[in-house]
């Protein structure tokens, strides 16, 4: 019987392409928009994992407690050991030490007088250990403006606004003016590597970037860091598995009274990230349902439409002695398999260029020139697993449901009207 | 704050018990310090929230307006230099091999951690310049009897409005003081102790130092050897001796 | 012309459910659009009256040296305020601000603030400096934003030590007594300020006189740079919102656009069958001396008027929607002030008439074109034959 239907589809294209391809597209656009939105939505909170919260962050409660101060003194220690037990526990994640700190980046003149000063924030970062994805996550070769990135040790990336304050030039020597973990006054030459911009203004107009080696040496840190963050290998934040690793991981410290034991926070408990987590969340899904409605009553009108067209047959067909109730079943049928077929091909379509997109990016920042604002110039659609079956929705049910209602036509009429449009 | 650093180098003659004029008492603790030269090695403790950190210094001094100062240790902090002319300061760090002038914001930077600022360390007027002295009465310090002196600012561009002074009555050092704002709110306090007899001159060895404002313990400075008089080179005292 | 709408129109609804399909589809397109902008216009405009009233006025002038990320800048960036100013001065509508670096220290904790000092009874910002009037005999009054108030862990009646430095570098400190603790939407004057009577932060600095800026409320008069003042524009300190509604905007119209094509994908469809099983009736009007261009106008003008139906559904359940909207707000379940920008917890959605006049263009432009696209085929048609209704 099945056999029998496909075959009857595949010969009559007009009984299959048109709605396969109605379908395929509608699908296509319901599931590129769903993984659209949702990585629109989430570029935000993917920004600031990247910059500043990772997905989830070790500190030391007191750390933690006066985190906008960046307290040094406050530093987790033994941060090796801690690394290697997060790896080991938590192999999910992607994890790294980052201490960013303030400081003064002072540039010389010829003779090592100051030439210029200014006020820089800091990052530390692991930049050069092997593997390490750091500078990925920071998008730093697409923000290079002069230059190149860190490459050894003794480096730094300064931001372009500033190193043009300095009147410095990648290759040359700043001497970095800062406060060790104990309060000490502490200075440290750096090699000018390059300059970025990463298009925010508090980032670009005074921010050092160097590797947390560096760092550590420069600011009495050994084996020390303000925090350890880390990503979920997927890429990509999942509130509800970064709350599991927190409160796991936090249950394991939980005796401990010391204000310098670690804490692990995940993105939602830092700042109001929580509620713009919950906000994205609620979002995508109201942007979905809004685009399944619609989809469902374009889908449902091509169920209709299919059905229509074939009026013609259907009056032969009754005339031919074939039960009402017969020509209704199969034209259900049929509508199942051209749901799954335009279903399957345009799910396969709109992840095709989810993942286009997801790879390369929409690049708005031609739209976006002269920003400030830590924004993302590039949107970028994010795969989820709903992207694989939302499609669906539109393309399976409301297909078959248009069909259903198209169909009761065929009871309405009378065979001999059928017949006749069969003759028209 | 000048008496913290100038009470490791100061001769304090012994003028028996009768309540002498205040400004007498400064302009006679002034002279002493502004001819004497010296060559010290000291330790500062910084008393942290997680541990407590010794740094050890030599320094050379003359008067109030120059000093040169090594740090001998941690390892860390081995071979950075300090040099104070007037009312400039320069750093040397060895490991960057450089010389920064630290001036404006820098200065109110804590020096090594401490609760002691740079700009702490460079007011070198004399106190009789700046300060109107009077005794107010005497106290009981440590076992020991002090004049109290209370100073207030006549001129309008010292760091504190007020200090009070407790001096030794017999070894005339001072024993406490407190550093008070505009309001009269104590903004710091040191405390000097191990009072000791160098070269026929009494010199107290500990100072505590204290922002009363802020939480924690406190600095503490140790005196761990003195001499006066020294033949100190004056090429010591220049930019060019920072990098040697 | 007047004969084809009307039987375009007669067609349409000849058609029953599958043409309320499309126009209901067409007409989410409608609201969504127009909602959706209207929600980024509303922010927009929301984002810079709460600016106005919170933290620039009409405006300001910036010591030269002023550079509000600079804390460093402030023991410099002070000075007389013009002479020129003192009209305006005097009828209240502008206010010198002092802004002096100092510290405070809850719980024993040394942190940095910016003290401002403002007027208690200057109306140009929203910031309740009225209570900077209370009488207390031992503390300076203040006012804190939320923000401050939950870094630093300090309440209403809280009192905390301040300690700062006078024009000449004297240490001074004193008790204040947080008095208020206020919310707007603008995280700037939250953070990291602590508002005091100004006259007060004068003598206590010696800087009788000064101010680092000059807010005013007038923001339509010509001005220009004075001395060392500088002339900051309203649309100058509002350019960072206009930023970030912008990158939003960009990121929405992908949306649109897909649902747009959604509804014509619809649109599309309907015509080709349209087209496919009326083929007798366009052999009949062929017939009947239509030209071939005349009945594929009478085509297009059907699925066009799917829009102007739809734009009238759109009306019927959008109007009271997006009116609504404007009036009650739309509330996000957030706290929006830690984003950094001026963002209001509800938005109130603005519609202007230009946006959606150029909504109902673009979509029936757009159905239009749609619609034009399969009845090319008409004009291709063998008359005789789609008379006789074959399939061609």
């Amino acid at each position: 019987m099945i056999k029998f239907l496909i075959k009857g589809l595949i010969r009559d294209k007009s009984r299959s392409r048109l709605p396969v391809i109605v379908v395929a597209i509608g699908v296509m656009l319901t599931v590129f928009l769903h993984a659209y939105i949702t990585g629109f939505m989430g570029d935000t909170i993917e920004m600031n994992a990247r910059f500043s919260h990772g997905h989830v962050k070790v500190m030391t409660r007191a750390y933690a407690e006066n985190m906008n101060q960046l307290p040094l003194d406050l530093a987790l220690m033994d941060v090796e050991e801690l690394l290697n037990n997060l790896q080991q526990q938590y192999p999910e994640y992607a994890w790294t030490p980052r201490i960013q700190f303030g400081g003064l980046v002072d540039a010389p003149d010829e003779n090592g007088e100051t030439k210029a000063q200014g006020p820089a924030a800091g990052f530390a970062m692991d930049f050069l250990s092997e593997g390490s994805r750091e500078a990925d996550r920071l998008n730093i070769s697409k923000s290079i403006v002069r230059g190149r990135m860190v490459q050894e040790q003794g480096e730094a990336l300064l931001s372009d606004d500033f190193a043009s304050k300095l009147r410095v030039e990648p290759g040359d020597e700043v001497t970095l003016i800062g406060s060790t973990m104990n309060g000490s006054m502490t200075m440290y030459n750096f090699r000018v590597a390059g300059t970025v911009s990463f298009g925010t203004e508090v980032l670009d107009r005074g921010s050092i970037l160097v590797d947390i080696e560096d760092a550590r040496l420069a600011l009495d840190m050994y084996d020390a860091a303000a925090e350890v963050v880390g990503f979920l290998q997927t890429g990509f934040y999942d509130n509800e598995m970064a709350l599991n690793t927190a409160s796991s991981f936090n249950n394991k410290y939980t005796a401990a009274e010391d204000e310098f034991a670690p804490v692990m926070k995940t993105l939602s408990q830092q700042g109001s990230m929580g509620q713009y987590v919950e906000l994205s969340n609620v979002w995508a899904v109201y942007i979905t349902m809004v685009f399944v409605l619609a989809m469902a009553l374009v889908l449902w009108n091509a169920g209709l439409l299919g059905g229509l067209r074939r009026y013609g047959e259907f009056g032969v067909r009754l005339a031919m002695g074939e039960e009402k109730g017969h020509v209704y079943r199969t034209l259900i049928y049929e509508s199942v398999l051209i749901g799954i077929a335009g279903t399957i091909f345009g799910t396969a379509t709109g992840l095709f260029l989810a993942a286009l997109v997801q790879e390369y990016g929409i690049d708005i920042s031609g739209m976006m020139e002269g920003s400030s604002m830590m924004m993302p110039s590039i949107i970028r659609t994010r795969i989820t697993p709903v992207d694989y079956y939302i499609g669906f929705i539109p393309g399976l049910f409301s297909t078959v449901i248009g069909t259903m209602l198209a169909g009761i036509g065929i009871y309405k009429r009378k065979t001999s009207q059928l017949f006749k449009e069969l003759e028209a | 704050m000048k008496y913290i650093l100038t009470a490791f180098l100061t001769v304090w003659l012994v003028t028996g018990y009768s309540q002498p004029k205040a400004e007498e008492i400064l302009e006679r603790i002034d002279q002493n310090m502004s001819s004497e030269n010296r060559v010290f090695e000291s330790s500062m403790t910084i008393h942290g929230k997680r541990s407590s950190r010794t740094i050890t210094s030599k320094s050379w001094s003359v008067g109030d307006e120059k000093s040169f100062t090594e740090y001998l240790s941690p390892a860390r902090e081995q071979g950075t230099k300090m040099l104070k002319l007037e009312d400039q300061l320069w750093i040397y760090s060895p490991s960057t091999d450089r010389t920064i002038q630290i001036s404006g914001h820098m200065l109110r930077q804590s020096v090594m951690g401490s609760d002691l600022s740079y700009e702490d360390m460079m007011d070198d007027r004399k106190l009789t310049d700046t300060y109107d002295a009077e005794v107010t009465g005497s106290e009981e310090v440590d076992g020991r009897k002090a004049w109290v002196l209370e100073l207030t600012a006549k001129v309008d561009d010292v760091a504190y409005a007020a200090r009070k002074l407790w001096v030794d009555a017999e070894r005339y050092i001072p024993l406490r003081e407190d550093l008070f704002a505009k309001s009269g709110q104590l903004l710091k306090r040191s405390v000097m102790s191990d009072v000791v007899e160098v070269d026929g001159r009494w010199f107290p060895k500990t100072i505590l130092y204290k922002d009363m404002l802020k939480q924690g313990d406190g600095t503490e400075f140790k005196m761990l050897d003195i001499k006066f008089n020294q033949d100190i080179p004056e090429h010591i005292f220049s930019k060019a001796s920072l990098k040697m | 012309m007047k004969t084809a709408l009307k039987l375009a129109f007669r067609n349409l609804i000849g058609a029953g459910l599958r043409t309320w399909l499309n126009v209901l589809v067409l007409s989410f397109s409608f609201v969504v659009i127009i909602w959706m902008n209207g929600l980024m216009a509303g922010w927009d405009y929301q984002a810079k009256t709460d600016m106005t009233n919170w933290q620039i006025g009409g405006g300001q002038y910036w010591h030269e040296q002023y550079d509000p990320y600079d804390p460093f800048t402030l023991t410099e960036s002070h000075a007389p305020v013009p002479a020129g100013f003192s009209d305006e001065l005097a009828r209240g509508t502008m206010e010198p601000i002092l802004v002096v670096q100092g510290t405070i220290y809850p719980e024993g904790r040394m942190q940095p603030v910016a003290i401002t000092g403002i007027r208690p009874g200057q109306e140009i910002l929203m910031i309740p400096t009225f209570a900077l009037d209370t009488v207390v005999t031992d503390a300076v009054p203040a006012v804190i934003g939320a923000v401050l108030s939950r870094n630093m862990q300090v309440k209403e009646g809280d009192r905390l030590t301040m300690r700062w430095r006078d024009a000449n570098g004297m240490f001074d400190a004193t008790e204040i007594l947080v008095i208020k603790v206020f919310s707007s939407n603008v995280p700037a004057v939250e953070a990291g300020q602590i508002y005091i009577p100004l006259e007060k932060l004068r003598s206590m600095t010696l800087l009788e006189d000064e101010a680092t800026l000059v807010t005013f409320s007038d923001s339509e008069k010509e001005r220009q740079d004075a001395g060392e003042w500088v002339h900051k524009s309203k649309d100058e300190l509002t350019a960072p919102v206009d930023e970030i509604i912008k990158t939003k905007t960009v990121g929405q119209s992908v949306f649109y656009g897909i649902l747009l094509l959604l509804a014509m994908l619809a649109v599309f469809d309907t015509q080709v069958l349209s087209i496919f099983r009326r083929q007798k009736e366009i052999g009949t009007y062929i017939a009947l001396g239509y030209t071939r261009r005349e009945v594929v106008g009478l085509f297009t003008v059907e699925g066009a008027m799917h829009s102007v139906l739809a734009a009238v559904v759109a009306a019927l359940y959008g109007f009271p929607f997006l009116w609504w909207q404007a009036r009650e707000g739309w509330t996000m379940p957030i706290e929006a002030s830690e984003f950094g920008m001026a963002m209001a917890q509800t938005l109130y959605p603005v519609y202007s008439a230009g946006l959606v006049i150029a909504t109902v263009l673009i979509v029936v432009l757009v159905t239009t074109i749609v619609s034009y696209l399969p009845s090319r085929k008409i004009a291709k048609m063998n008359p005789t034959e789609a008379l006789r209704g074959r399939i061609q």
